[in-house]
């Protein structure tokens, strides 16, 4: 047991909090690109209120704007793309992508005050995403999504992707596990043996190295085959990239995850992830769709695992730490950064900050634990034979 | 505790602690541009600049840094 130290205090009080009511300045995922590209408006709760998703037939680009059509409160998403523009089902008022009145075909002219809201969005790795400020303003330079190459080369898998919507929770909860090392051992049954979170500008980064957990079969744990490094990174306040190698035998499989969320409301979220495998040396791409799909279920698994915590758990604004934690409240000054005011961002919130945790306590203990669990399986295995 | 270590190489100032000699925590209190192995690169793309942390190693070794044992 670990040692207490220091005098007798009153039983800690959480402090709850409640979820902002904003939601965050920054680019967010809506799912992979093509998914919107089959002819179809597509509807898109988030950030209180309701998206539409449509591709222009003639230019072929993807818009996104409030769902609601201004004219009458029809939903779009139940409507019809015509041409470059979006029909409304209640009257047929037409919308182009930017946000302008196209037309309306029963009327002498469009009413000059005729515009919707026009959503900023931008299209990379094959995704589509979309910018949200609440003081309306562009995104600041060199706050975008980095381009990841797998996903434009042939040596890689295609996108596995997978969407979950989370309801009770807000989504600081799965931002909060940057940096939870512990949990890594305790929910997701792997085995971490170095931990580092580096803090900077827009990016909150984790560097992680794991090795499998003896003890637990492959269907429980992230990291099943070998030894993992991971590095992962948050680009603005919802969407990582997690670059993993994992040691298969003499090999090293690289992965790309991407883990990354949109608000709908203070306290539900939607979640998407999925996966890219790099292609082994003769490896097909059957194979590699399959490597894909199987580092995608174990992430399925995995955020299975933290979703029963947060179903039951409490919001928690002053997180009670251990000196072998990572650091939750520096993450969340950092996080803090995209729930203010742009002119409200202070150095303390985007200058750089590294933490590197002493993971030697940890590893003993957990190596302790690992050994018990497989001496009792042994015992039980005699026992049965006996 | 924080304390201040100056990098030999570059000359910038942080605030360092050493819980144990394993952790680190290094709060920077301005931009990396004076950093020969950060400035430029991706923001939080490197995980330590390894002259700083040769600059932390010394001020423990010299004793102008001290191990702390603290709590989070």
């Amino acid at each position: 047991m670990s040692a207490r130290s220091g005098t007798d205090h009153g039983p800690r009080t959480i402090e709850a909090g409640a979820p902002p009511t904003r939601y965050a300045r920054g680019w967010h995922c809506l799912g992979l690109a093509a998914d919107f590209k089959d002819g179809r408006p597509h509807e898109i709760e988030a950030f209180g209120t309701k998206l539409v998703v449509f591709q222009a037939e003639g230019t072929g680009r993807l818009h996104v704007l409030d769902a609601y059509c201004p004219h009458m409160g029809g939903n779009l998403a139940d409507g019809t793309i015509k041409g470059d523009a979006l029909a409304c089902p209640f009257h047929d008022w037409r919308w182009g992508g930017d946000g302008r009145c196209a037309g309306i075909p029963y009327a002498h002219r469009v009413p000059r005050r005729a515009r919707t809201r026009a959503w900023r969005t931008l299209e990379e790795n094959k995704q589509l995403f979309v910018w949200h400020d609440p003081q309306g303003a562009s995104p600041p330079e060199g706050v975008t999504i980095p381009r990841i190459e797998g996903a434009f080369s042939g040596e890689w898998s295609d996108w596995t992707w997978h969407t979950l919507r989370i309801d009770g929770a807000n989504c600081r909860e799965i931002v909060d596990n940057v940096v939870d090392m512990a949990h890594f051992f305790y929910v997701h049954h792997s085995f971490p043996t170095y931990f580092k979170n580096v803090f900077e500008g827009h990016v909150a980064t984790q560097y992680m190295t794991s090795d499998p957990r003896e003890d637990m079969t492959a269907a429980d744990t992230l990291s099943a085959q070998g030894r993992l490094r991971s590095e992962a990174s948050y680009h603005g306040p919802s969407y990582m990239i997690d670059h993993l190698w994992t040691e298969v035998g003499d090999a090293t499989v690289e992965t790309v995850l991407i883990n990354c969320h949109y608000p709908v409301a203070p306290d539900a979220f939607v979640l998407q992830y999925g996966a890219l495998v790099k292609k082994l040396p003769g490896m097909s791409d059957e194979e590699a769709a399959q490597a894909a799909a199987q580092a995608s279920e174990g992430l399925a698994a995995g955020f299975e695992e933290d979703v029963a915590i947060w179903r039951n758990k409490t919001r928690i604004d002053n997180p009670l730490l251990c000196d072998q934690d990572g650091p939750v409240y520096q993450l969340r000054r950092w996080y803090e950064q995209f729930y203010v005011d742009a002119e409200e961002v202070g150095a303390e919130m985007t200058d750089r900050f590294e933490f590197e945790i002493d993971t030697e306590r940890a590893v003993t203990v957990w190596r302790a634990e690992v050994e018990a669990n497989l001496a009792s399986r042994r015992d039980a295995a005699t026992a049965g034979e006996g | 505790m924080l304390e201040p270590v100056t990098c030999t190489t570059c000359g910038t100032q942080v605030l360092v602690e050493k819980r144990s000699l394993p952790h680190t925590t290094v709060q920077w209190t301005s931009p990396t541009t004076r950093c020969p192995e950060l400035a430029g690169c991706a923001p939080a793309g490197v995980a330590v600049c390894t002259r700083l942390r040769a600059s932390i190693e010394e001020a423990l070794r010299e004793g102008r840094l001290r191990v702390t044992g603290g709590d989070g």
